[in-house]
């Protein structure tokens, strides 16, 4: 539009060319905004994951998986006890694609882009998007959501807040996108995993205004998932239905999803599923796993599971505060022969202080040739012995307190683990199991020598745990363990963008944890599936985990 | 006989209130954090000091011992009982959903019992020492060494392995499908129920084999009264009495036998309950579902106590 002033007196005349223009231009401001509106609803692209006209409708999936959650609050809860029943009814704005389990696809966010300067994620949503109770879903829900999960209001624990910690402002730009601003610039596949991450599911603002942020006991709050709650028996099932005003049209193809609570690598659970009680059983034990591999008419599958299995070496206690000394200890274990120790009870690998299937960890093969991975022990036992005797402990250690969580495998671990440092490094210990709750107290309260447990991560990124298991102060870090060096790399990688120098600095970390451990790795966890081959859709052969994809929206029965 | 009843209520309410004061005490000093099953482990280890003040005043667990104890007894009195630390489900509800399943495998337990230790009682009292005497009574003393989740474990290993069989793995009431509900009480019934036919057995044995000694039964052969009817017409009931105590004191061996046999069998019941209530550490479930126990326990004995009048008519309660 001109800003020339209009003269007042010029003759209103209007040619016939005038009208058209004017009649086209007119014509044109008025649906101008519809053609470019109809344009920017062309462009919002459809999930990646599309029916499959292959695909059967209908049944009823029943789905075993842990016992009952504590709560209901998925954004506070760490255990699969609450993604397992709870993901179905909920989307996340970004997710990890079911064929593989890794690949980042949209999901309520439909389009996303990142500034040059990694500082600002702009997420463009889904039009016509309602949650079960019939609201509208809007940007509003997205930044509520993210509030939360960034700042917890007081009384509220998420455990994933610390994949959050640079972002700042989180602002809605219109009804349907929003942008995240980050104080400072994080890796990319960190960010997108972060958003990613099944945990972080989006709820209702009003649902959390309502409820004042905390949803521990509000079983039944409005997702906009493929599947909609319809009751709940505790500690036995979770019964949902289809939704049928699910935003991916065609999808689920499932009429139904019973998901019953199952205590994990039980004899129970492995029952159930051998009996056909169950069409899909999630973390069977390897004796019912392994029946199942042999039953006609059925798959199993084993995948990795973001869970380390270790030890922590209490440096408040003159000689493992040397790090020699601990050296020692984490070249004494004959790993090998701990994963063989527990391999009825609970699938377990080797693995050192970085996940070992994670791009960035050395690789296993290289791993396995490294002193304390070796299946040959002899050269990993002379070092720990010639590191002792450096460390002035030659003649070993006595009386060392070992607070042992009770579960079937830490119990069956610590008694492997007390032979092997008496054997290859004259370290005695005295076992002390205890119940799980008094294991964190006595853990946090530094009341153990050495002390043995899991944690889990959000992510298989170092920049999540690496803060958290061996961080300063890190929640996990029960040892108290402190090494400047590390800390400064571990900065370091959490900002470097350059995925290439970042594998090297990963790298490089694990040099000074295997040098100065801060725990000492035992193994990490597997998970093993066993699905009746009528379940078609998913196989978590390649999966990250158990967190990420369980919404079932593309599975169907045969 | 009122009076009688007055004081026996009087005393089990004293018992009763002693109970629910030593499982308040106990869970309340016993080590362990309710907020690590909460919140996870994850959570509990992010977890700041303000946020646990926060959590452990929404539980009701900063207030004094005297004011939670009378908050638990106020619950009691509205019949909820309180609300479980974590889903927020009501302990009354729990108890009403999954009492009936342990109840049925209580009752059916004592009835197995009976059915199978009176009969072997019986005969091992009338031939003693002979062949059928000797097998019973090994078998009696197997039946109390198995421990029952053992046993229980065997059967259903057993049962999958050889015939692709298990119970329902969630609760069907009688009234919803009478055969379903048989499949899941049935297993614990019957395990629990050997190991209590054994006492009973062998108590019914002592107990027969010391009134077939007397006068009357004597005499009572003497007038050429039947053998059948000797045994069980003029003996029998006066060596009951013993059984009947024995068998309202096995009915606690019962309840608490079923927390680990309901657990073998994966029924979800009572004593499932109570057991996951303890590995998480939900107190309000578990001091209420063990003076549920308790009550039980108690009321079974006084009806035991009072059948005692309806058995012997030389009994009196003043």
């Amino acid at each position: 539009m001109s800003n020339q002033p209009v003269s007042g007196n010029r003759p209103h005349t209007l040619s016939r060319r005038t009208f058209l223009r004017a009649a086209g231009v007119a014509g044109g401001a008025a649906l101008g905004p519809a053609v470019l509106r109809r344009r920017a609803e062309a462009q919002e692209t459809p999930s990646p994951i599309r029916p499959d006209p292959a695909a059967k409708r209908g049944g009823t999936l029943r789905y075993a998986v842990h016992n009952a959650p504590a709560h209901f609050d998925v954004h506070q809860s760490g255990t699969v006890a609450n993604i397992g029943p709870q993901s179905p009814m909920y989307d996340t704005l970004l997710r990890r694609h079911p064929k593989d389990g890794q690949t980042i696809i949209p999901d309520l966010a439909w389009k996303y882009e990142i500034s040059p300067d990694g500082k600002k994620y702009t997420f463009h949503l889904r039009k016509g998007v309602k949650f079960h109770d019939g609201a509208d879903f809007t940007a509003e829900d997205v930044r509520a959501t993210y509030e939360r999960i960034v700042r917890p209001p007081k009384g509220v624990v998420i455990p994933r807040s610390s994949l959050f910690t640079t972002v700042g402002e989180i602002v809605v730009l219109d009804p349907h996108k929003i942008e995240f601003r980050l104080t400072e610039a994080r890796p990319k596949a960190f960010m997108l995993g972060s958003f990613a991450s099944g945990w972080n599911i989006i709820v209702r603002k009003k649902t959390l205004d309502d409820n004042q942020g905390n949803l521990r006991q509000v079983m039944n709050y409005p997702g906009t998932g493929p599947f909609k709650h319809v009751s709940r028996q505790d500690k036995e099932v979770w019964i949902m239905d289809r939704n049928p005003n699910y935003w991916n049209k065609g999808l689920p193809y499932l009429d139904k999803l019973e998901v019953y609570h199952m205590f994990p690598f039980s004899p129970e659970l492995g029952s159930a599923f051998i009996s056909g009680k169950v069409d899909y059983a999630r973390l069977l034990d390897p004796v019912s796993w392994r029946k199942a591999k042999e039953m006609p008419g059925v798959t199993a599958a084993a995948f990795n599971q973001s869970v380390i299995q270790a030890f922590w070496t209490n440096m408040k206690r003159k000689p493992l505060a040397d790090p020699r000394v601990r050296r020692a200890i984490h070249l004494a274990m004959d790993r090998h022969t701990l994963v063989e120790v527990v391999k009825d009870t609970a699938p377990m690998q080797i693995g050192g202080f970085v996940y070992p299937f994670h791009e960035m960890s050395t690789p296993k093969a290289d791993l396995e040739k490294r002193l304390g991975y070796q299946k040959d022990m002899k050269p990993a036992v002379q070092e720990a012995r010639r590191l002792m005797q450096e460390a002035g402990y030659g003649q070993g250690i006595k009386g060392l307190d070992f607070v042992v969580r009770d579960i079937q495998t830490f119990k069956l671990w610590a008694v492997a683990i007390q032979a092997m440092l008496k054997e290859h490094i004259n370290i005695e210990t005295n076992l002390r199991t205890v119940q799980t709750s008094v294991w964190f107290d006595e853990a946090a309260a530094g009341n153990f020598d050495l002390a043995i447990s899991a944690i889990v991560s959000s992510l298989m990124d170092p920049s999540d745990y690496f803060s958290a298991w061996y961080g300063l102060n890190g929640p996990q870090n029960y040892s108290g363990w402190n090494n400047e060096q590390f800390q400064t790399l571990a900065k370091q990688i959490e900002r470097e963008l350059d995925d290439t120098k970042r594998k090297a600095m990963v790298r490089k970390a694990e040099e000074i944890l295997e040098q100065d451990p801060p725990l000492i790795p035992v193994a990490y966890e597997q998970i093993y599936d066993a699905w009746y081959n009528k379940v078609r859709g998913q196989n978590p052969s390649t999966y990250f985990g158990i967190y990420d994809v369980v919404r079932w929206d593309q599975v169907w029965l045969a | 006989m009122r009076k009688y009843l007055a004081r026996r209520a009087l005393f089990a309410l004293g018992t009763l209130v002693g109970v629910s004061l030593i499982i308040f005490v106990v869970l309340r000093i016993l080590p362990g954090d309710p907020l690590v099953a909460i919140l996870g482990v994850e959570g509990h280890a992010r977890m700041t000091k303000e946020d646990r003040v926060r959590i452990m005043h929404d539980l009701g667990l900063s207030d004094p011992l005297p004011v939670q104890y009378v908050h638990w007894l106020r619950d009691i009195a509205t019949g909820k009982l309180g609300k479980s630390f974590f889903r927020g489900d009501t302990v009354a509800d729990l108890i009403l959903h999954r009492g009936p399943i342990s109840a049925e495998i209580g009752i059916l337990a004592l009835i197995v019992s009976w059915l199978v230790g009176l009969p072997i009682g019986i005969v091992s009292a009338i031939k003693p020492n002979s062949s059928i005497d000797n097998i019973t009574r090994s078998l009696a003393i197997l039946f109390i060494a198995i421990p029952g989740f053992w046993l229980g474990m065997l059967i259903v290993l057993a049962l999958l392995f050889w015939f692709g069989y298990k119970a329902p793995i969630i609760i069907v009431q009688v009234w919803q499908s009478p055969w379903q509900n048989f499949q899941i009480v049935l297993g614990p019934a019957v395990v629990l129920g050997l190991a209590q036919g054994a006492y009973i057995a062998r108590m019914a044995r002592s107990c027969l084999l010391e009134v077939i000694r007397e006068d009357y039964v004597r005499t009572a052969r003497a007038k050429g009264v039947v053998e059948r009817r000797v045994v069980l017409g003029h003996a029998l009931p006066n060596a009951l009495l013993p059984v009947i105590t024995i068998s309202g004191v096995l009915l606690g061996f019962v309840l608490g036998g079923s927390v680990a046999v309901e657990q073998a069998f994966g029924v979800p019941g009572l004593g499932r309950a109570l057991v996951t209530a303890v590995i998480e550490r939900d107190i309000i479930v578990v001091q209420n579902l063990v003076l549920l126990y308790a009550a039980i326990f108690v009321v079974v004995n006084l009806l035991v106590d009072l059948s005692y009048a309806w058995l012997d008519p030389r009994i009196h309660y003043a």
